[in-house]
């Protein structure tokens, strides 16, 4: 026989397991919604400290103490463009040399990553890619019907507020003067749409 | 008398109390134990690449978003970290190690070392990793790091004044297969020498 002290004490037990079930999954699903020093929070914070509010921020020297993001690879040269599609879609050129790593990915606000490349797939060396949301997108297919082949990458963005990350590897210390330089001739410009 | 009456209610919020705590606590235990599911397993060298694709799945997200980090994209590499030698003791700053060759085919590789947080470590070295072009190695290719607090020549990295840290092993363009597990002679060997 199970004591009737057990009995009355299951459903609260039972109880107790629900609400936490409940909390966990609500706190991990909201975690990136929520949490204060995510990776974008934290470029958009640097951008506005150093007075950048459109186009390339170029990143610091990744050194103890002086990191924006954590994880990063000590022997990468960096840079972000910070975009809000809430207006305007979002253009973002870029060159390799086709010799050193350069890798460009694409973050929600959260920090998730939804699109990447490295220059292995850049087309004749160069990067040429348009961020939208599905809005803008529709509306640049509809301006370029029956036009010539596209030249650029086309990408939906799933949140109107992200980041582009640009990395650069410095195979040796002494490279990353001149990839910091490579890098400041990338571009990132939100633009207009077509008038039609 | 009065908790008679109301013992009902008092126990229904202790049930919402103890809920809301047991499920926070279970949510910074998963979010502790890594990125969500599914992680590549070499020896002490652990790779998470659910959490560098656009469908990664919550926890991965949630965990990303604590940190304030912006994962590699898969199609970019893959990130490997250590927390243990090979033979699974705890890494510990006031002992001496040494990494041996070899590592998994990729374009580049980097490995260096890193608080578990994701911080670079202030040491007299001003290094702070290794790629695979700038590393010394032996003739035939082969190499070895010696990570120790003191001087040493040839390959060295020092944690500083850290007691814990991880080594981390990040593999640009790499062919790894990420959909069976890699076999653990193919990572660096990380082997303890003494302890001051």
């Amino acid at each position: 026989m199970i004591p009737d002290r057990l009995l009355n004490f299951l459903p609260w037990a039972l109880a107790t397991l629900m609400i936490a079930a409940m909390v966990h999954l609500v706190s991990v699903l909201l975690m990136p919604a929520l949490a204060p020093k995510d990776a974008y929070a934290r470029l958009a914070s640097y951008a506005k400290a150093v007075g950048i509010n459109e186009g390339v921020v170029a990143l610091p020297p990744i050194t103890p103490g002086a990191e924006i993001l954590s994880f990063e690879d000590a022997s990468f040269v960096e840079a972000a463009c910070i975009y809000d599609l809430s207006k305007r879609p979002y253009h973002v050129t870029a060159s390799a040399d086709g010799e050193d790593f350069f890798g460009l990915s694409f973050h929600a606000s959260g920090g998730r990553i939804y699109h990447a490349i490295t220059d292995r797939s850049a087309i004749k060396g160069k990067f040429d890619i348009i961020l939208g949301n599905a809005r803008q997108m529709e509306a640049l297919e509809n301006a370029s019907d029956g036009a010539a082949p596209l030249q650029e990458v086309r990408i939906t963005a799933p949140t109107s507020r992200g980041f582009v990350l640009l990395r650069v590897l410095a195979k040796r210390g002494s490279d990353q003067a001149r990839l910091r330089e490579q890098l400041k001739s990338v571009k990132c410009e939100h633009f207009d749409l077509p008038k039609d | 008398m009065f908790l008679e009456r109301y013992s009902l209610y008092l126990r229904a919020g202790l049930v919402m109390i103890a809920g809301l705590l047991l499920g926070l606590f279970t949510t910074v235990l998963s979010l502790n134990a890594g990125y969500g599911f599914n992680p590549l397993e070499a020896g002490p060298w652990t790779a998470w690449p659910s959490v560098g694709v656009p469908d990664s799945d919550p926890y991965a997200r949630a965990v990303v978003a604590r940190t304030g980090e912006s994962p590699l994209g898969r199609d970019q590499g893959l990130v490997f970290t250590a927390s243990t030698d090979s033979s699974g003791a705890p890494l510990d700053g006031a002992c001496d190690y040494s990494l041996e060759d070899p590592t998994p085919p990729a374009r580049f590789w980097t490995l260096g070392i890193v608080s578990p947080r994701g911080s670079l470590f202030a040491n007299p070295t001003g290094r702070f990793g290794y790629s695979s072009v700038d590393i010394l190695r032996h003739e035939g290719g082969g190499f070895n790091i010696h990570v120790s607090r003191n001087i040493q020549t040839g390959n060295w990295l020092s944690p500083g004044e850290a007691r814990q840290f991880n080594f981390i092993l990040r593999l640009y363009d790499t062919t790894l297969d990420v959909d069976t597990q890699p076999k653990a002679d193919h990572f660096p060997k990380i082997t303890k020498l003494n302890c001051a």
